[in-house]
């Protein structure tokens, strides 16, 4: 982590954001910041909004109101998304969502192939690089229905980072795995923090994830659509003012009825 | 016991096997007891059901029902929807339920599933239907549009060289459309050919014109048949597959992935698929006439005793101006088209689930079928006012 980079203006600012489908409000009246080099999770309960809110983020979900910037720039500017913003960040969703007729290499080095104008030995080294990073090395060839759950999210991290992105958005990291491959995709999100400067927005409801990896969260409601608090978790277990938010991060039902 | 007490029991059911209710009244009081196995596989709901119903309309001028399960030997979900229902009833006439020799767990069960009881949905109307069906509509017709228009944009990017369109994807595709359908489409056209040999010779016979079998089939293969088999084929193997395949990508979250690289999935998925049937379709067409006027040679040959020259000069006689193939041709080229873009749009519009997946593939086959049949219509007609025959 640079320090010098704390100063510099959030890399992700959301204003008075707004999201639905058709005439289903999701979010209303949606905003925060997101500090480089921090790792922001959304949390809530199911049905909260925290996949649409991310859909919205790496910009395929319009918002009906608002602005998202992200490095100063519009993300909805005009009608569509801008591809030089698109660089800017990496999306790792809840399945991994490999392209699965193409092995892990060339999932890997696809969008370098598109995007940059280096040599098929470069990409392949840069491919190797990004899959001994999250520990794929020696899977290069496997189809992503030849390998596990654990290792498709791993391998869809690496695709997520195959364009040296500055965020890092993921969807879920550890749904559906078992408690150490989700304890050792933390660990990753943590070192590729602190190592590789890269801001994450994590979306996820478990707990142990929350408290391990949040620098910083915000809570989405289910009931009032909204964000209902901004904070560090260890913050807002103790001091929220929200029962709602103390109760889902001690696990507890106490005063919600 | 109170005089006017009556007493309600079948000793026919008194075997501890079957789930048995009895009931005794003191004044304004009634006390049910449940006994015996109540178990789900039973097959005395029905005529327990019946009873409660008796026993509620006897039952007027009672103020509380106590009831007690102490008797029952075992018990499991039956018995917990039962007392479930007979609870509604009871409360439903505003009368009082008292609770006795209830097992630990049922109560606990009766409890847990009276506070998460919801009300129960009415049905969906016809009007709601039809309200979703007019929400719904503009998206029926827009999204062919909006498709339709991002494939044109995408097809002059590849021309201007700036497409994501892989060439890997596109030999992929044509090699799965055109030369793996190789041995269906030779089966199919043969098979054709012969048949209508077989047909038309009948026919012919009866005017003592039988080498005239050599134009009808080739013909019919050039200017229709070919075509139009080969068009099916595609739309039930490589339409079908397409849609099958890209909404398999999307229900995975393949497409979304794409698009936050910023790559296009309509230049990276169905530029190539299509591009592919486009080029694919009209080489099909051609194998499919030559096939399918070799069906008609054998049975030219082997069963009406022409000899292969004399067939072929006749066919060659017969298809001279080459009008008839080139029509044909040029009609395939259309059919690959509609079954690629209507394949691919399937699927990229497809649900995210698997029943909406299946709907799908099977409406990408019938819809490309339709669009063909009435193309193919269309040219025919088309043809024939321009006296183009």
């Amino acid at each position: 982590m640079i320090p010098t980079m704390e100063s510099i203006s959030p890399i992700i600012k959301v204003d008075r954001l707004t999201l639905a489908y058709g005439n289903h409000l999701v979010l209303e009246d949606v905003s925060f910041e997101v500090q480089r080099g921090k790792c922001l999770v959304v949390m809530g309960g199911s049905g909260c909004g925290k996949s649409t809110l991310l859909k919205s983020l790496v910009g395929l979900l319009e918002p009906s109101v608002g602005k998202i910037e992200i490095n100063s720039l519009n993300l909805w500017a005009g009608d569509k998304t801008d591809n030089s913003i698109l660089k800017e960040f990496g999306v790792l969703f809840q399945g991994g969502a490999l392209w699965s007729a193409m092995t892990i290499k060339e999932n890997v080095s696809l969008p370098l192939e598109i995007y940059t104008d280096l040599e098929d030995q470069d990409i392949d080294d840069l491919v190797r690089y990004k899959l001994s990073l999250v520990g794929l090395s020696g899977f290069e060839d496997f189809y992503p229905s030849e390998i596990s759950g654990g290792m498709k999210k791993r391998a869809g991290l690496a695709r997520a980072m195959a364009l040296d992105p500055n965020i890092l958005f993921f969807d879920e990291p550890s749904a559906g795995l078992d408690p150490i491959t989700s304890r050792r995709l933390d660990d990753l999100i943590t070192e590729l923090k602190e190592s590789l400067g890269i801001t994450f927005v994590v979306v996820t409801h478990e707990l142990a994830s929350i408290f391990e990896i949040a620098d910083d969260s915000i809570f989405l409601d289910a009931q009032s659509k909204s964000l209902l608090d901004q904070g560090k978790p260890d913050d807002l277990v103790k001091n929220s003012r929200f029962v709602r938010i103390t109760d889902f991060l001690t696990r507890s039902e106490s005063s919600t009825s | 016991m109170d005089e006017i007490s009556q007493h309600n029991s079948r000793k026919e059911n008194c075997d501890l096997n079957i789930p048995n209710m009895e009931w005794s009244f003191e004044g304004r009081e009634v006390f049910i007891s449940f006994s015996g196995s109540w178990s789900i596989l039973s097959d005395q709901k029905p005529n327990l059901v019946s009873r409660w119903n008796v026993l509620l309309k006897e039952s007027i001028d009672i103020e509380v029902f106590h009831l007690n399960c102490s008797g029952s030997t075992e018990w499991d979900s039956s018995l917990v929807v039962f007392l479930n229902k007979i609870i509604k009833d009871i409360q439903k006439q505003e009368k009082k339920v008292g609770m006795q020799g209830i097992p630990h767990g049922l109560g606990k069960l009766l409890e847990l599933s009276a506070s998460n009881q919801s009300e129960e949905s009415d049905d969906v109307s016809t009007f709601d239907e039809l309200e979703k069906f007019a929400s719904d509509l503009p998206n029926y017709l827009i999204q062919p549009i909006e498709f339709f228009g991002a494939v044109i944009i995408a097809f002059f990017d590849f021309i201007s060289g700036r497409s994501v369109m892989r060439w890997q994807d596109f030999f992929e595709s044509a090699r799965r459309c055109g030369a793996s359908a190789l041995p269906i489409v030779t089966l199919i056209s043969f098979l054709t050919g012969l048949t209508m040999a077989f047909v038309g010779s009948v026919q012919l016979e009866k005017f003592n014109a039988k080498i005239y079998v050599a134009d009808l089939v080739s013909l019919a293969m050039v200017r229709e048949m070919g075509a139009l088999m080969v068009a099916i084929i595609m739309a039930g193997r490589t339409g079908a597959s397409f849609a099958a395949e890209i909404g398999n990508m999307n229900l995975n979250e393949e497409i979304d992935s794409l698009r936050t690289f910023g790559i296009s999935p309509i230049s990276f998925l169905v530029l190539p698929r299509t591009l592919a049937l486009f080029i694919m379709t009209p080489l099909l067409t051609l194998y499919a006439d030559v096939v399918g006027i070799m069906g008609g040679l054998t049975v030219g040959t082997v069963v009406m005793d022409f000899s292969v020259i004399h067939y072929l000069e006749q066919t060659q006689a017969a298809l001279t101006h080459m009008w008839e193939v080139y029509s044909g041709v040029a009609k395939s080229l259309l059919f690959g088209l509609i079954i690629g873009l209507v394949g691919c749009y399937k699927g990229m519009y497809s649900g995210r689930d698997s029943a909406a997946l299946g709907k799908s593939v099977t409406s990408a086959v019938v819809v490309s079928i339709t669009f063909i049949i009435v193309t193919d219509a269309l040219f025919e007609t088309t043809f024939s006012y321009l006296e183009l025959r």
